[in-house]
């Protein structure tokens, strides 16, 4: 029995031969000319050719249904995206960064094509770092029961990221509809793929995965490619599993424009790569099998050649973006609470509540005020375990393992799948536990600052809204990997915000805030006071805090203590105590916000104070109180009666012990010492 | 006894040269045509072949004979015999070892065509081949670039058996 295949050249209808032709020619007219802008100096710096990939790219854009499906195609996919639908203005647009560039308004490197009006999604150069994404959104696509796929695009070497392995592997165990493509051309740059894998074809070490179903195509031809796009596509909507398609291809010509395979090609292999040119085989196919006369081919030519040339002429007439552009859509612009527009507020009724509790009511309140809201993490949910340190407990018993689940060990996952689910809806809104303890971010990192780009990347067209919980800091004899601080780090990065809260009803306020608000949110928790009654208080029902409003915590004329997190009621013990001893009266700022940070509070109060002292639990070199004090020092330093000085951690690890421990972290008596020393001056 | 077809690429070199051993050793037994122009009628004059299939790349068949097969996709081939040869390079793809010779089996005998000339795979040192079938090749898998003193040999030997097979 005869296998009939869908797509051959003797079958397919000769409207659909000929678009693919037009497609094809207009596509390499483009990839031929990109190198010409940069000679010319009009840009399309970066220009990744696609010649040898033809076939598989011409077939992904094909599948691809616009405002349906979701595509994550990568730096060298032009054909792919001028088959699903871009035109070639748009091309030209996005290559020399014009203004009108649907893909980022010119804000993101040339050779990214995207159009996230239509699904085609404007991903990273961090290669392959998107298959995350598109394995988040298919987990929307799943449970809202969508007939659509995700695909991702890549190069073979983008496999060996470890994110790769993350994102194909939960595909795999979640049963998601997601294609992934895996262009390869033989080479990462100049790396040759033996040094990447020990399978030539690397979709082969994914032979044992359960649901996830291999194809292998040569992806230099169209009919081979268009038979396997079309078959995974059909896989995945019949079956709801995952495939992973392998297409052949070859690399034409270098990486890049600033590659020269020269370097470690020899000439034969140059030359015998431009013997599979996936366009001049088409071509004699159609020839050969009287699909199409030479006459014929040559005004499809020429209707392509006629359409690049109108397109250029647009694209150099299209402005460029504007130099004060460059603060717009950084991060977008948070909810804002009529009733609370200071974060403060004067409830003195009802019970002061555990900042746990205020956490855990905070977070079933916003999923019963929003069924599009989500939330998973390690340990988060199991019977009754709701979160190491349980501030989840009940919500997956409330609210169902559709929206509260447990995720794998595997950090990068946690938030690159936030980010991609994020995609499908604009009123979703995820919260994850990024990781057990703050301490163990550092692998979502990759993801975190790849999505603090997303809204100037997109140039506001795309926002993933997630809200990143993690349990932060020491004093709980936890030892290297469960005390670290690290919004040194994180507040290095455009495009998130930061807040650290010190008590329950600013958690809560926090929290609501930040769940509400689109934008991405680090949302740090003092896990040591977590049940502490120091940070105990009356939580209002409703209660909410801005962005970038830090909260006089005490009154002062003498001296300023702006401090957040774990130190502000140790901040608060020591104003108590000078007051006791000397009358002092010391100011307690708690930033409570640090990215956005409330500067105009800290300047108003060393305007009244004339002191400043700047703690914060994390360590003191390299720690957020440096950038207050250097904007007090720009700002405030004509107000000033005495240096200003910082308390924070040592620079060490924090060690086990706690002797150890209590060696490295601030603590009262050292907030005592360097305050009394400032009061000298 | 019949002529056979020997269809392989003009433009080729290895092949080419296997086909010109195969020529000396059969005189006027073969006609040789280029795959490149062949034609379904052309395929239709015999009912026994010897094809060159080398492995191109990671295992595919040559863009000629990619573009070729159309013409006979839709033909039955019951009746038919095939012999099969093809370079590959046991160091460089170990992976895929004349693959193309399997892909090309599987697209004859999936239209009824007979495969003769199955040959031991001992001698030769790969990981893996689409063209390997219970220790036998199925087809001759001539190595140019690592045992080319062998291929000759193994051309005499594997024509004197399929020459009885046809």
């Amino acid at each position: 029995m005869i296998e009939k295949k869908k797509y051959t050249v003797k079958q397919t209808p000769k409207e659909t031969l000929s678009h693919w032709y037009y497609l094809m020619y207009l596509g390499r007219k483009l990839d031929e000319k990109a190198p010409n802008y940069l000679k010319q100096a009009l840009g399309w710096s970066y220009h990744a050719p696609y010649a040898g990939h033809d076939g598989i790219q011409l077939a992904i854009g094909q599948v691809f249904e616009k405002k349906k499906d979701y595509l994550f195609p990568y730096y060298r996919d032009m054909l792919t995206t001028l088959s699903a639908g871009m035109t070639e203005l748009e091309i030209i647009l996005n290559g020399i960064s014009k203004a009108d560039d649907p893909s980022s308004g010119g804000r993101h490197m040339s050779n990214h094509f995207a159009k996230p009006e239509w699904n085609i999604e404007n991903v990273s150069s961090c290669t392959g770092n998107h298959t995350l994404h598109a394995v988040g959104v298919a987990r929307a696509l799943k449970k809202y029961g969508e007939q659509a796929v995700a695909i991702s695009s890549q190069g073979e070497s983008s496999v060996s990221e470890g994110y790769v392995y993350e994102a194909i592997t939960g595909a795999d165990r979640e049963q998601l509809p997601v294609i992934f493509v895996i262009q390869d051309n033989g080479y990462g740059i100049s790396v040759p793929k033996k040094d990447q894998t020990a399978n030539r074809k690397v979709i082969d070490n994914f032979s044992g995965y359960k649901n996830l179903h291999l194809i292998h195509c040569n992806g230099k031809d169209v009919f081979d490619s268009m038979n396997a796009m079309d078959e995974a596509k059909r896989f995945v909507l019949e079956t709801g599993n995952p495939v992973i398609l392998h297409a052949n291809c070859v690399r034409m010509g270098s990486h890049s424009n600033s590659d020269a395979h020269e370097l470690y090609r020899d000439e034969d292999e140059r030359n015998y790569v431009k013997q599979y040119d996936p366009l001049a085989k088409y071509r004699r196919m159609l020839l050969r099998y009287k699909r199409f006369t030479e006459d014929e081919l040559f005004e499809i030519e020429k209707k392509a050649k006629a359409a690049v040339k109108v397109a250029h002429k647009k694209a150099i007439a299209a402005p460029h973006p504007s130099a004060d552009s460059i603060h717009d859509f950084v991060v977008p612009e948070p909810i804002k609470s009529l009733k609370y527009p200071e974060g403060l507020h004067q409830e003195n009724s009802g019970e002061k509540i555990k900042l746990i509790t205020a956490l855990n009511e905070t977070l079933k309140a916003e999923f019963r005020h929003n069924p599009d809201t989500y939330i998973w993490g390690q340990d988060m949910a199991n019977k009754d375990k709701g979160g190491i340190f349980n501030v989840s407990k009940g919500l997956q018993q409330e609210f169902g393992k559709e929206r509260v689940f447990n995720a794998p060990i595997a950090e990068d996952f946690i938030v690159g799948t936030a980010n991609g689910m994020s995609r499908y809806k604009e009123n979703m809104r995820i919260v994850v536990e990024g990781a057990e303890f703050a301490d163990y971010f550092w692998p979502a990192m990759e993801q975190l600052v790849e999505s603090s780009h997303e809204y100037y990347r997109t140039n506001g067209k795309f926002v993933p809204n997630i809200t990143i919980r993690l349990a932060s800091g020491g004093y709980i004899g936890g030892g290297l990997y469960h005390s670290q601080n690290i919004e040194g780090t994180l507040t290095t990065f455009p495009g998130i915000r930061v807040v650290y809260p010190s008590s329950a009803d600013d958690a809560a306020g926090l929290l609501r805030t930040s769940i509400r608000s689109k934008g991405i949110t680090l949302f740090l928790e003092p896990k040591a006071l977590y049940n502490d009654p120091k940070a105990e208080a009356i939580v209002p029902n409703d209660f909410m805090v801005p962005f970038g409003k830090a909260r006089v915590r005490r009154k002062g004329s003498d001296i300023t203590l702006v401090t957040y997190g774990n130190t502000t009621p140790m901040c608060l013990e020591v104003a108590d105590k000078l007051h006791a001893e000397s009358g002092t009266e010391i100011e307690v700022l708690d930033l409570r916000s640090l990215l956005p940070l409330d500067s105009e509070a800290i300047m108003n109060s060393i305007k009244k104070t004339n002191r400043v002292l700047v703690v914060h639990e994390d360590k003191v070199f390299g720690g957020f109180g440096g950038e207050i004090a250097a904007q007090i020092s720009a700002e405030a330093f004509e107000y000033l009666d005495a240096p200003v000085k910082r308390v924070g951690a040592e620079f060490t690890p924090v060690g086990f012990n706690r002797i150890l421990e209590n060696a490295t972290l601030p603590n009262v008596q050292k907030i005592l010492d360097a305050t009394r020393e400032l009061l000298k001056y | 006894m019949k002529k056979i077809g020997l269809f392989y690429s003009f433009n080729t070199k290895n092949t080419s040269a296997a086909a010109k051993l195969i020529q000396d050793e059969l005189g006027q037994n073969v006609e040789v045509v280029n795959v490149e122009e062949a034609t379904e009628d052309d395929f239709k004059r015999f009912s026994s072949f010897i094809l060159g299939v080398p492995t191109w790349w990671d295992g595919e068949l040559p863009n000629y004979w990619d573009e070729f097969l159309p013409c006979v996709e839709d033909d039955s081939m019951d009746g038919k015999t095939f012999a099969l040869y093809g370079a590959g390079d046991q160091k460089g793809y170990p992976d895929n070892f004349v693959d193309a010779i399997g892909l090309m089996v599987d697209f004859i005998e999936a239209r009824g065509g007979r495969v003769i000339g199955y040959v031991a795979n001992e001698g030769y040192q790969f990981n893996a081949s689409r063209a390997l079938r219970n220790g036998q090749f199925v087809g001759l898998p001539l190595d140019f670039e690592n045992q080319a003193e062998l291929v000759k040999p193994r051309i005499s030997k594997w024509l004197k058996i399929i020459l009885k097979q046809f």
